[in-house]
């Protein structure tokens, strides 16, 4: 890993734990209903710098976020680790097997679907045990998921033409 | 982002697809709750004396329970004038009045009167609604047999011809003194009768109403099917879900009767409500008398009369009438009409 | 930084997707109650108006108070039955344990019924007579 890359990744992160903390700062009406904010620097940085470093900064983010808030390996720790990590994977894999068939927004989509998704099985497993409460939010999660991700997507695809835009800038200046 | 270009076709057809898609999403959300399916709706209270359960299928829960309602005061209103134990009713005024005077009553009460003399009639004295003096010499729930003379001596007061009904004056009147009509053999089945023409003036497709084990049913459930009626086991130990039978019912009503409703055990013989009016003591041929018929009225006097005639006397009297039914005899063998043949379905224990 | 050129620049596959899933999250929403099992209610009525409603998986034992005398409601096991009745018969007492259908105690005025909130249950029979 170029050093250049640890200032990148270092600074994403940055911003993905301060998007996550702005987060918790707005009242939703449904306590586990979340935006996924620093999904805007994930899918971003997994646009821009792919797969690896995506990962890392979304692990950075989560175990951080969770010692701030004194959740370390707990189980909304647990929950948020998998969600993320679940949700990097479904993003690699489907520009993996299907190139170019989805843009950032998709990609958004495809992330906070299996977050949620993710996060719903594995809170059954540990801690609910009762499939009927989890059927019943489930499509509720798919649909709020599926409308974030979407609005994610489109602020992270603004994002990263703003990141090229100004990339190209730059290198054209030094060049 | 050249990758990503290559893609991204601004069909038009597609980009036009897009708000269709999304109009036939609101289509499909807004249909359901449009477009309301047929449900059955169930409310039960207690009245009577017993429990009255409604059935109603309807396309709205308002709608339903607003006819469940006017079936509920219908069969209240029918209580206040039919009730033996009230003081107030109709039929406690003929019954303090008999052998004094003839009381003028409603026309619901003259006419269960009259289906009850025509039941009297029909089972040769089997079904006898002045059955009163005999029935209330038992205390059941406190295991007491009245002595044989007191049943001998009030035998003279039991007989349906005694009664005189003047439908012109809309009296009642009961020739002797101690006279006591009790409709509780034939008052329920009416009140079922009621309930369905009242849920068919109010417009309702299909229902079915049960008043204790006196049952009517009028249309189709939602899923296409009749109505089904489970018949109960006479010999059934605690669990209240034992049947022995079930039985599809059109247009039609069932009744019960049986020796298990009311009863106590003394050296191992057992004494139940259904008295035979010959004789002032219980019936003791049979288990159970299910009958069916169009009409609550019959099925409900026809399977106290039928169960005291006895399985031939009574499978001969059903026939004659035309009537459907099953008998389940003192040693616990089934028999049943012709006509029940094919249209009942056993459960695997029985027969 | 247009946001309508970025929407313009999302691919078939994001607006399929899209679409897609906000077609099978609404349906679901709305279906996912009538596929589901319904999960009994025990519903307390007291002269025909419900008193209590509490759902059959939690136990618990409540003492009911009717015009003419009380009765308690044990649930346990997702099993229901009525002890220590104020009536002479306990007719209601002597029912025993029951998993769906109706416990009425004739002389207190109460009935408690085993179903499903709007009574429509899938059952064998319609109605019991005898």
């Amino acid at each position: 890993m170029q050093s250049q890359d640890k200032y990148r990744i270092a600074l994403l992160s940055a911003y993905a734990l301060a998007l996550h903390g702005l987060e918790s700062l707005i009242p939703m009406p449904i306590p586990w209903l979340r935006i996924g904010l620093a999904n805007i620097i994930t899918l971003t940085t997994f646009i821009l710098f792919g797969f690896r470093a995506a990962m890392t900064v979304t692990l950075i983010r989560v175990c951080l976020a969770s010692i701030f808030t004194g959740s370390f390996l707990g189980p909304g720790f647990i929950l948020s680790l998998c969600g993320g990590v679940s949700s990097i994977l479904a993003m690699g894999l489907v520009l993996n097997i299907l190139p170019g068939l989805f843009g950032p927004v998709g990609l958004s989509i495809i992330g906070a679907l299996f977050h949620n998704i993710s996060q719903l099985f594995l809170a059954y497993l540990l801690f609910i045990q009762k499939i009927e409460p989890v059927l019943l939010i489930t499509p509720i999660l798919i649909l709020m998921g599926t409308i974030t991700g979407s609005v994610n997507g489109l602020v992270a695809d603004i994002l990263i033409r703003g990141l090229k835009n100004s990339d190209d800038k730059i290198q054209n200046n030094s060049v | 982002m050249t990758q990503r270009s290559k893609v991204r076709s601004p069909d038009p057809r597609v980009l036009f697809s897009i708000p269709f898609f999304l109009l036939l999403t609101v289509y499909f959300l807004l249909l359901p709750s449009c477009t309301q399916k047929e449900k059955v709706y169930r409310k039960s209270r207690i009245l009577m004396d017993t429990l009255v359960t409604v059935n109603v299928v309807s396309d709205s829960a308002d709608k339903a329970e607003r006819a469940i309602d006017i079936v509920f005061d219908e069969i209240a209103k029918l209580d206040s004038m039919l009730n033996f134990f009230s003081d107030k009713s109709e039929l406690s005024i003929i019954n303090k009045n008999a052998g004094l005077s003839e009381v003028r009553v409603s026309q619901e009460t003259i006419e269960v009167i009259e289906k009850a003399i025509y039941a009297s009639e029909k089972t040769d004295g089997a079904f006898d609604a002045t059955i009163g003096p005999e029935i209330s010499l038992w205390d059941f729930p406190n295991k007491i047999k009245p002595d044989d003379k007191t049943i001998r001596e009030r035998l003279s007061l039991v007989n349906y011809k005694l009664i005189h009904i003047n439908k012109e004056r809309s009296t009642v009147y009961l020739e002797k003194r101690g006279m006591l009509l009790d409709l509780g053999g034939i008052a329920k089945g009416y009140a079922a009768d009621r309930a369905v023409a009242v849920l068919k003036r109010i417009g309702i497709k299909s229902g079915l109403v049960s008043v204790a084990g006196d049952i009517k049913a009028f249309g189709l459930k939602p899923d296409g099917r009749a109505w089904v009626v489970g018949i109960r086991n006479p010999r059934a130990i605690g669990n209240d879900d034992d049947i022995i039978a079930t039985i599809e019912l059109r247009d039609a009503a069932i009744s019960t009767a049986g020796d298990y409703e009311r009863y106590f055990i003394v050296d191992s013989k057992r004494y139940h409500h259904i008295l035979d009016p010959k004789t002032g003591y219980p019936a003791d041929e049979c288990q159970s008398v299910t009958v069916i018929a169009k009409d609550g009225v019959y099925t409900d006097s026809f399977s106290t009369g039928v169960f005291v005639l006895g399985p031939e006397r009574g499978m001969a009297a059903l026939k004659e009438m035309g009537f459907e039914g099953l008998i389940v005899d003192s040693s616990g063998s089934i028999k049943t009409t012709q006509g029940l043949k094919d249209r009942i379905e056993f459960k695997k224990d029985h027969r | 930084m247009n946001l309508r050129k970025t929407i313009d620049s999302t691919t078939i596959g994001d607006r399929i997707l899209l679409i897609f899933l906000l077609l099978v999250s609404f349906i679901s929403i709305i279906f996912i109650r009538e596929v589901l099992p319904k999960t009994r209610d025990v519903i307390v009525e007291v002269e025909g108006k419900i008193r209590y409603k509490y759902p059959i998986d939690t136990n618990r034992l409540v003492k009911i108070e009717g015009p003419y005398g009380h009765l308690s409601v044990e649930i346990k096991d997702k099993r229901v039955r009525v002890i220590d009745a104020s009536c002479p018969n306990k007719l209601c007492e002597r029912q025993g344990w029951i998993t769906r259908g109706i416990i009425i105690c004739l002389p207190n005025r109460i009935t408690v019924i085993v179903g499903s909130p709007d009574g429509a249950e899938d059952r064998a029979v319609d109605a019991i007579t005898g």
